[in-house]
């Protein structure tokens, strides 16, 4: 089925649902007023402080190993001057997502959906990092958005998901190309709607549709590439949906490796080995860090 | 004596950069506990002290000694369940369908150090279950090979305690294992799919024979090696391989800078190394 076609199809598939969630109006607020170039941290402060929930998320999120602040950061207002506002946007996004989505039943397990996603988050971080992309909190936040798709057919389309997931049960293929087969569409067709509905950022979009194929990508594909090869790993290690799909992969014939090697021709000797097996160390770091997003004490 | 963090890091980097195998954080206790020992045996009072006398010249003697602490020695069967389930679920049929368009219907699997044999064994099993479906008609081979003979001659033999054979699925285990006074004693059925024989990975006269396998494998072994040895017998198993064949070391293991001509295919829970 052609590109074109699936994108219909997640677009009448998402349009089709009534009751989609929104996100809270306090982070359209903040996104709004970030806009703005005169915007003061007290301001996106105040505002924010009206959520209470999105606040308590932030600052779990800030305090996690992923930012590892020097000491704890327990006010709003020194969070938002040590993240810079830039990042501000970018949490706020993220925590209404983790929000919209909390305490749904649907196909997915949703704390392995998290710990996938934030660990595709975490993972993009560090190769952002080894390659010397200049955003890191972006490809951070990329990571953690990438599969928002398949919250979206694992509540919304339950059934022919369930099928879905029954079907690569038996047999070896990739989870994107069994709901191509079946659904007529995929979790990168139907995320890039939701997120050009919540007035994404062009490169959160860009990720969201193009994870899979990173040489597709319009807007960043390196971006793309970095969260393409995070999510490769991923679903490698723990943090594969609790082994949904049997993946394999060789790196030097992944897209997104040629496309990051282009970047940084450093990658070539980078020692694949010890970063997975650090990868591995790290889990439990990331697990600790969803169940405290989740469940919080 | 507990083992500060950062001493952990210090020698997990040391131990990796010259043997090439990596400790787990969740593994820092058994490392702490397999330290002590040999800081007793050495008289080194601080992991700093042990650390230094690691890196003095003699510390290549005394690593050999730490080395055979923390890998313990022992083998069992069915040990390293990802590498078997990837190669099972994928790398086997990938390569069947391979060799079935080129009407070559044999198969050649050698466990390079395979001391008592649970590996080369372990193999026979799963090729076994095989054999009326995806490897009907096929010619299997497997060798395990060894550098000592008293290893060698257990292997033959096929007799088990209960540690090693404790991993065994029940459905291979009901078929192929029985159950003899305390001992577990491996069907004949299996055997025969596998020889034996002495070897030594550094007798490059011996190893240029060993030619054309599918699949090799090597575990805890190259970790004794220095880096120009590794390279050399790596070198070895890269060549004895078929062009579609793979290679793999042990868990936590890596070959990072010792051979940049195999690629390294990943699957759940581990890699493998593809010519």
């Amino acid at each position: 089925m052609d590109k074109n076609q699936m994108m219909e199809r997640a677009e009448i598939l998402v349009g089709a649902v009534d009751d989609l969630p929104t996100i809270p109006i306090v982070a359209t607020k903040v996104l709004q007023l970030l806009d703005d170039p005169d915007v003061s941290v007290e301001e996106i402060a105040d505002l924010m402080l009206t959520d209470q929930v999105m606040t308590a998320r932030v600052m779990k999120l800030l305090n996690s190993p992923v930012y590892r602040p020097a000491q704890e950061i327990t006010s709003l207002k020194r969070a938002l001057v040590y993240l810079g506002l830039r990042h501000v946007r970018e949490l706020a996004l993220t925590t209404s997502v983790i929000d919209v989505f909390d305490g749904n039943t649907g196909a997915l397990d949703l704390n392995a959906f998290w710990e996938h996603s934030f660990g595709v988050g975490m993972v993009s971080k560090i190769i952002a990092q080894k390659i010397g992309y200049q955003d890191l909190e972006k490809a951070y936040i990329s990571g953690i958005l990438h599969d928002l798709g398949e919250v979206f057919l694992s509540n919304f389309l339950r059934e022919p998901f369930l099928a879905v997931l029954e079907h690569i049960k038996v047999h070896p293929v990739k989870l994107v190309d069994a709901e191509a087969e079946l659904l007529g569409t995929t979790h990168c067709e139907i995320g890039l709607s939701m997120a050009r509905k919540w007035n994404f950022p062009e490169a959160y979009c860009d990720v969201i549709a193009h994870h899979h194929a990173p040489g597709e990508a319009t807007v960043d594909p390196i971006l793309c590439a970095i969260v393409n090869l995070s999510d490769l790993f991923c679903s490698v290690r723990e943090l594969n949906y609790g082994g949904l799909e049997w993946i394999s992969f060789n790196l030097s014939e992944e897209e997104a490796w040629t496309i990051l090697k282009n970047e940084s021709p450093g990658l070539a000797t980078m020692d694949v080995e010890r970063f997975c097996y650090e990868l591995d160390d790290s889990i439990p770091d990331i697990k600790e860090l969803v169940s405290s997003i989740f469940n919080p004490s | 004596m507990a083992i500060s963090d950062k001493d952990f890091e210090q020698l997990r980097d040391f131990i990796y950069n010259i043997c090439g195998m990596y400790f787990h954080t969740t593994k820092k206790y058994f490392l702490e506990s397999r330290l002590t020992r040999r800081m007793e045996a050495t008289g080194s009072k601080t992991y700093q002290d042990y650390y230094l006398l690691l890196k003095s010249p003699r510390g290549s003697e005394e690593l050999k000694f730490l080395m055979d602490e923390i890998t313990t020695n022992e083998t069992y069967f069915f040990r390293n369940v990802p590498q078997l389930a990837a190669l099972e679920n994928k790398l086997l049929p990938e390569l069947v369908e391979t060799k079935n368009k080129m009407g070559f219907r044999k198969l050649r699997i050698w466990s390079a150090a395979s001391s008592s044999g649970e590996e080369a064994y372990t193999m026979a099993m799963i090729l076994l279950e095989k054999r009326a479906t995806l490897l009907k008609d096929w010619i299997i081979e497997i060798v395990g090979t060894d550098i000592n003979e008293t290893v060698i001659a257990q292997a033959k033999e096929g007799v088990y305690n209960a540690y090693s054979v404790r991993n065994i699925p029940d459905m291979y285990k009901r078929k192929y294992i029985r159950e003899d006074n305390g001992k577990f004693i491996l069907s004949p059925d299996v055997k025969k799919f596998v020889t034996f024989n002495k070897l030594n990975l550094y007798e490059d006269s011996k190893m240029i024979f060993m030619k054309s396998f599918d699949f090799i494998f090597c575990a805890n072994v190259l970790i004794y090696f220095d880096t120009a040895s590794k390279s050399k017998v790596v070198q070895h198993f890269y060549n004895n391989l078929q062009p579609y064949g793979y290679f793999f070391v042990g868990q936590s293991e890596s070959l990072h800078g010792v051979n940049d001509k195999f690629k390294t295919v990943h699957f759940p829970g581990g890699f493998g190394y593809k010519k």
